[in-house]
């Protein structure tokens, strides 16, 4: 018995050495490419440097200055209303038309899944100097559709005026990214047995009741991930606002990613950059923690 | 980002790692992407490796919008290239407060190569008294208009502010859009500014912060400046969400005929090169303002791109040849010919070369004005810069007021 533990403890650790040396490549990449950036990037946030010269050390400078910088907050409550919008136009609305897809449409939901992950496999580049074009007062579709149907009062300069900048920023978000959650549904809806469903349908439920009483219970795992993956991705936002309206006008638009790009890249305030990523991991990585937290008591409470 | 700079850095030191040896440079520039650059460039290179086959040249080539990055990030991991292009005003100075640049002092004075330069151009290069770059090519800031539309409707060129006003009521009227502006990356407005404050209250207020003079002021006509943009724009003389548009989306309504004027860089000539028939491109110089203490001759006008040497290059003998020979008179009218811009080199600008607008530019407006200002965008600190486009852009759709505007300008450019 003893020599049988240890020859099973011994083939443990033989494979658990194999399994290192399996992941050694990888582990090299994350120390170099996530750990020690992010290690750096917390020691630059204390220094003030213009990418060339010495950096200084300033202590807490950095934070003082973005405790009391309104460009900043202003953006990161921009990030807030952009995952707020994204848990409602994109999980809560994927959720719905995964449902429409699997249990409603049928056969031909196939076709429309494809739809909908389109705008997920093109870049986001080339997505957001599409919507450039549909937004462009002069020559875009969006103006010219009102036009034609008689809103000719509503059109405007959509991206340029500080007033509608940000909503058609979300707006193209929305669209976006909504393919993604919708894949994701699909798939956790169709691992629900039908047999439930004839149950509840045999009980008189419709859509509305299955879908809300069952389904959304029944993939709470996923609805989990998905909200926590929206608030992740809408908190690190970038490369839309980049190209759509580069944070303007006058910081209308701004996200905190476009912001920390225009002090580092711009402005070449590469410490206090760094300040604003830290703050930026920092809060996003509580904001997820809180939100995780909540949907598990809310799922436990509908379980009693 | 940082993950991106960091992969940069790592790019930039294996690609210097070859610089110590002998008769090889590493040799940074910004001309790709554009066609008209890439043609100068091969040419330019081709006709270094004829006549000097002894050195070697490893050629990194990068487009502008990135280039700024992955020069900083190869400065700031200690590792620059050889010899390299680069942006006057604050861009290069924050290499030179590094040490990071090569003084080209006794270069310049050997064989008459300084004298070969517009003395403007290459102050716009010098500092505290030191050369640290040749400055390539200058860009300057002028008014275009569509000379068919002008003609077919009886309007002519304004040489005052105020006839400006009056023909901007004329082409409202007919339903056009007076200036065509796409401010979405936030220089194109800038020329409205820096003009005004030229013409209101002189040349050289930005370069008098840069330069650290404790009297240097915007003064009231930077509110003023401000004041006029605000009111260009509650006018509705700029084109619908003009904010939100590219410089590009805006030369489409010029060159449709949709927008009648555009205030704008030279590099117009060459945006404007394949518009249909109906288009002819025409330019006057910004108008004079009656009450204006500036010289009303007076042209907003920059360096564009330089080329500067590194300090820690080994190699020091064959950078300078390299330089001499791009800044080579044969060299800089070929860049006129194929990219339509005025160059630093006295005599390089000719008429066969640049065309008849170009020529006109450098010829009519550059020659008779008595000072050349360097655009305030590049000139000032890059910390500067983004208080002076969100202002900018905050006074023209009305959500700052022009004496705030006016007092965050000036603060920014005071912080050091």
């Amino acid at each position: 018995m003893a020599s049988g533990a240890a020859a099973a403890s011994s083939a443990v650790r033989r494979d658990s050495r194999y399994a290192l040396l399996f992941l050694l490549p990888t582990l090299v990449l994350v120390v170099g490419f996530v750990a020690y950036p992010v290690v750096y990037s917390s020691v630059l946030s204390f220094y003030e440097w213009n990418g060339t010269a010495t950096p200084v050390f300033v202590g807490l400078d950095n934070f003082l200055r973005l405790a009391g910088d309104g460009f900043f907050w202003a953006a990161l409550a921009r990030n807030l209303a952009v995952a707020a919008s994204a848990i409602v136009l994109q999980v809560l609305l994927a959720l719905v038309i995964a449902y429409c897809l699997v249990r409603i449409v049928g056969r031909i939901g196939r076709l429309f899944l494809f739809l909908y992950l389109v705008p997920v496999i093109v870049s986001e580049i080339c997505i957001g100097l599409l919507w450039r074009f549909i937004y462009n007062p002069y020559f875009g579709l969006l103006n010219a559709a009102l036009k034609a149907v008689g809103l000719q009062s509503l059109a405007t300069g959509w991206l340029g005026q500080s007033s509608t900048a940000f909503a058609a920023v979300v707006a193209v978000m929305s669209f976006t990214y909504l393919g993604l959650y919708v894949l994701l549904f699909v798939a956790a809806v169709r691992n629900v047995p039908d047999s439930i469903y004839e149950a509840a349908a045999l009980d008189g439920a419709g859509h509305f009741r299955s879908l809300f009483s069952m389904t959304i219970p029944m993939v709470w795992d996923s609805v989990r991930a998905n909200v926590m993956l929206c608030i992740i991705g809408s908190l690190k936002t970038f490369s839309l606002v980049f190209v759509l309206t580069n944070g303007g006008p006058n910081h209308a638009s701004e996200v905190v990613s476009t912001y920390l790009y225009k002090i580092g890249f711009n402005a070449f305030e590469m410490g206090y950059a760094a300040t604003i990523g830290f703050a930026q991991m920092f809060l996003t990585a509580i904001g997820a923690w809180i939100v995780f937290r909540g949907l598990r008591s809310s799922k436990a409470g509908r379980g009693d | 980002m940082r993950l991106r700079a960091v992969a940069l850095g790592i790019a930039a030191s294996v690609s210097m790692s070859f610089s110590a040896l002998a008769g090889e440079l590493t040799f940074w520039h910004a001309y790709s992407g554009q066609q008209d650059k890439v043609d100068f460039i091969n040419y330019a290179l081709e006709e270094f490796g004829k006549a000097h086959p002894d050195i070697k040249l490893n050629v990194v080539a990068a487009e502008q919008s990135s280039y700024k990055t992955k020069l900083n990030t190869a400065m700031a991991s200690g590792n620059p290239p050889d010899v390299f292009y680069t942006l006057p005003g604050g861009f290069l100075g924050a290499f030179v407060a590094g040490n990071q640049m090569y003084s080209l002092d006794d270069a310049l004075a050997k064989d008459g190569w300084g004298e070969s330069f517009l003395s403007s151009a290459l102050a716009q290069t010098t500092m505290g008294g030191h050369t640290y770059a040749v400055p390539i090519d200058i860009d300057s800031s002028v008014f275009w208009y569509n000379k068919k539309l002008f003609a077919e409707k009886g309007w002519t060129a304004p040489a005052t502010y105020d006839q400006l006003l009056e023909l901007c009521e004329k082409i409202k009227a007919d339903g056009l859009v007076p200036f065509a502006l796409g401010n979405k990356d936030s220089w194109p407005a800038t020329f409205w500014f820096q003009y005004l404050e030229m013409r209101l209250k002189g040349s050289g207020i930005v370069s008098g912060f840069v330069a650290g003079n404790a009297d240097a002021t915007l003064g009231s006509e930077g509110t003023e400046a401000f004041k006029r943009i605000a009111d260009l724009s509650a006018k509705g003389y700029f084109p619908v969400g003009f904010n939100g548009m590219s410089d590009q989306e805006a030369n489409m309504l010029f060159l449709n005929g949709q927008a009648a004027m555009m205030l704008n860089g030279t590099w117009q000539i060459g945006a404007s090169a394949d518009a249909s028939d109906d288009f002819e491109l025409g330019f006057f110089p910004f108008p004079t303002v009656a009450e204006g203490k500036g010289d009303q001759s007076d042209i907003l006008g920059g360096v564009a791109a330089a080329f500067g040497i590194a300090e820690k290059t080994t190699n020091k003998e064959d950078a300078v040849t390299l330089l001499r020979f791009l800044t080579s008179p044969a060299v800089m009218t070929k860049y006129v010919e194929l990219r339509k811009t005025m160059v630093t080199v006295k005599g390089a600008t000719t008429e066969a070369a640049a065309g008849p607008v170009l020529y006109g530019i450098s010829n009519d407006l550059m020659g008779k004005a008595a000072n050349l200002d360097p655009f305030y965008d590049t000139a000032m600190p890059p910390k500067g810069t983004d208080t002076y486009y969100t202002s900018l852009q905050g006074v023209l759709d009305g959500s700052v007021a022009p004496a705030d505007a006016a007092k965050r300008l000036e603060e920014a450019l005071k912080a050091k």
